[in-house]
C-alpha cells in the first residue's frame, strides 16, 4: 500500500516515537524514502525534537518565591528604611567590634610603616613590591643597628658610672682629713695648706677627666643625655 | 522526601512551612512553563504568582485520588495561561486556531531588525520564538510534551481533552514549529 504525504504527516509524531507498527512503519518509511517533501520535513521535526528535548529550563527570578509567600502568607516582618539602617550601624556599635577596628588599625599602621609608605605624600610607586620590599629591608636594618649602638651605649655608661662610683669612694677613704676646717688666721684669698690634695689623688681625678673626654669623642648623644 | 499530597494536608491545617515547601519545589517547573507559553519573563514571573495564588486559595479542593499534585498544578497553570492568551489577544497577530499557520517575519524583514536577530541568535531562542508563534493549543501541547517530558495520560488530564486530540496537537505543533523553524531560516542540527 503506498502513502500519501497526508498520511505520512498525521503518524509524523507516532512514527518517530516508536509507536507505529508494523505494517504502518514500511509504508510509512517507503514514501518518506521516495517523496522530496516529506524525506526532509522528517528530518527537520526529529531535529526539532531532539533540540526541544535537550532545551535548558531557564533560571527562575529570585524574587519570585518570595513574592509568592508574600502574596499567600503575607508579608514577613521586615524592617526597612531608617529602622533597618539603625540596626545596621548598631552592629558596629559593640565592643568587640571596636576591639576588632582597633588592632586592624594598629596592624595596617605597622605594616604601612614598616613598608616604608609614607602618608604624606603617598605614591603609587610605594605600592610596588619592590619598593616595599626594599624599604622594609632597610628599615629592619636601620632598627638592629640603631638597638646594638643603645645597648653598646648603655654599657659604656653604666662602665663611666661604675668607675666614677669606685672613685668617690676612694677620695672618701678618710673623710675627715678631707674635711674643711676653721682655720681663724685664715684671710681671704689665702690658700690652705692644710686641705691640698694628695697628687695620687689628684692623678686619679686627671685619669677619670681623661677618660670622659674620649667617652664624650666617641659616643657624643650618650654622654650629653646622661651628663648634660 | 515528604510527598506532594501530604503536604497539601499540612498546608490545610495551616502550615506555613508546609505550604513554602510546595512552592519552592514546583515554582521553577511552573515559571518554565509560563516562560515557554509567552516568551517573556516578566509575563511569566506575574502568571507564575497567580498561579501560586489560585492554588493557595483552591487547595481545598485537590483530591489525591484524581491525580498527582503536579497534573493539578499544571492544569491550573494551562487555565490561567489561556486566559492570558484571551486577554492579550488583541495586541497579536496570531489570534486564533485557525491561524494555526502563523505570520511570520521573512528573511528580509527579520534582516532590517538586527536587534530581533541578536535575541535569537541561539538556535534555543530561535526556537522559543517560533514556539510564541504557534496557536495557544499547539503551543501548550508541544510544551507539556517535549519540553516538560510529560506522559500522553498526564497531558490529557490536563487538557480535559481525548488522548487521541492530544497526540493530533502535539504532531500538529511539531510539523507547524519546523515549518515556521524553515520560513525563519533556521536549521535544527
Amino acid at each position: 500500500m503506498t502513502w500519501t504525504c497526508d498520511q505520512l504527516e498525521v503518524h509524523l509524531s507516532d512514527y518517530l516515537e516508536g509507536l507505529l507498527q508494523e505494517p504502518d512503519r514500511e509504508a510509512f518509511e517507503a514514501h518518506a524514502q521516495d517523496c522530496p517533501e516529506c524525506a526532509p520535513l522528517l528530518v527537520r521535526v526529529r531535529n526539532l525534537m531532539t533540540e526541544l528535548q535537550s532545551m535548558a529550563e531557564v533560571e527562575t527570578p529570585p524574587r519570585l518565591v518570595y513574592s509568592i509567600l508574600d502574596k499567600t502568607l503575607g508579608p514577613r516582618e521586615t524592617v526597612s528604611g531608617w529602622q533597618a539602617f539603625r540596626r545596621f550601624l548598631g552592629g558596629f556599635a559593640s565592643l568587640k567590634f571596636a576591639y576588632g577596628a582597633a588592632s586592624v588599625m594598629a596592624t595596617l599602621i605597622i605594616l604601612v610603616g614598616a613598608s616604608g609608605t609614607s602618608l604624606r605624600k603617598p605614591k603609587l610607586a610605594d605600592l610596588s613590591p619592590t619598593t616595599v620590599y626594599r624599604n622594609a629591608n632597610r628599615r629592619v636594618h636601620r632598627g638592629v643597628a640603631n638597638t646594638v649602638k643603645y645597648v653598646s651605649d648603655l654599657r659604656v655608661v653604666y662602665e663611666i658610672q661604675s668607675r666614677l662610683r669606685q672613685d668617690q669612694n676612694e677620695l672618701q677613704v678618710t673623710p675627715e682629713d678631707n674635711a674643711p676646717k676653721s682655720s681663724p688666721e685664715k684671710q681671704p684669698g689665702q690658700s690652705d695648706d692644710h686641705t691640698r690634695v694628695q697628687p695620687k689623688q689628684q692623678n686619679r681625678a686627671n685619669e677619670i677627666g681623661r677618660q670622659l673626654q674620649m667617652l664624650a669623642a666617641e659616643c657624643p648623644v650618650v654622654l650629653g643625655r646622661n651628663f648634660r | 522526601m515528604e510527598q506532594d499530597a501530604q503536604l497539601v494536608q499540612r498546608c490545610l491545617q495551616g502550615d506555613g512551612s508546609a505550604w513554602e515547601e510546595l512552592v519552592r519545589r514546583h515554582s521553577r517547573r511552573i515559571f518554565n512553563v509560563c516562560y515557554r507559553f509567552v516568551g517573556n519573563r516578566t509575563e511569566a514571573e506575574d502568571i507564575s504568582q497567580d498561579v501560586f495564588l489560585r492554588v493557595y486559595r483552591t487547595l481545598g479542593s485537590y483530591r489525591a485520588a484524581h491525580g498527582g499534585f503536579a497534573t493539578w498544578m499544571t492544569s491550573v497553570t494551562r487555565n490561567l495561561l489561556i486566559d492570558h492568551y484571551r486577554r492579550t489577544k488583541r495586541d497579536r497577530q496570531t489570534d486564533s486556531l485557525d491561524d494555526a499557520m502563523p505570520v511570520v517575519e521573512n528573511k528580509e524583514s527579520a534582516a532590517r531588525r538586527p536587534d530581533q536577530q541578536a535575541l535569537v541568535s541561539e538556535l534555543s531562542g530561535q526556537v522559543q520564538s517560533a514556539l510564541t508563534k504557534l496557536s495557544p493549543e499547539l503551543r501548550e501541547a508541544v510544551i507539556l510534551r517535549d519540553l516538560q517530558q510529560l506522559e500522553y495520560a498526564e497531558i490529557q488530564q490536563v487538557l480535559a481533552v481525548p488522548e487521541g486530540t492530544v497526540k493530533s496537537r502535539i504532531n500538529r505543533g511539531r510539523i507547524e514549529l519546523a515549518k515556521i523553524l524553515q520560513q525563519m531560516g533556521v536549521r535544527p542540527s
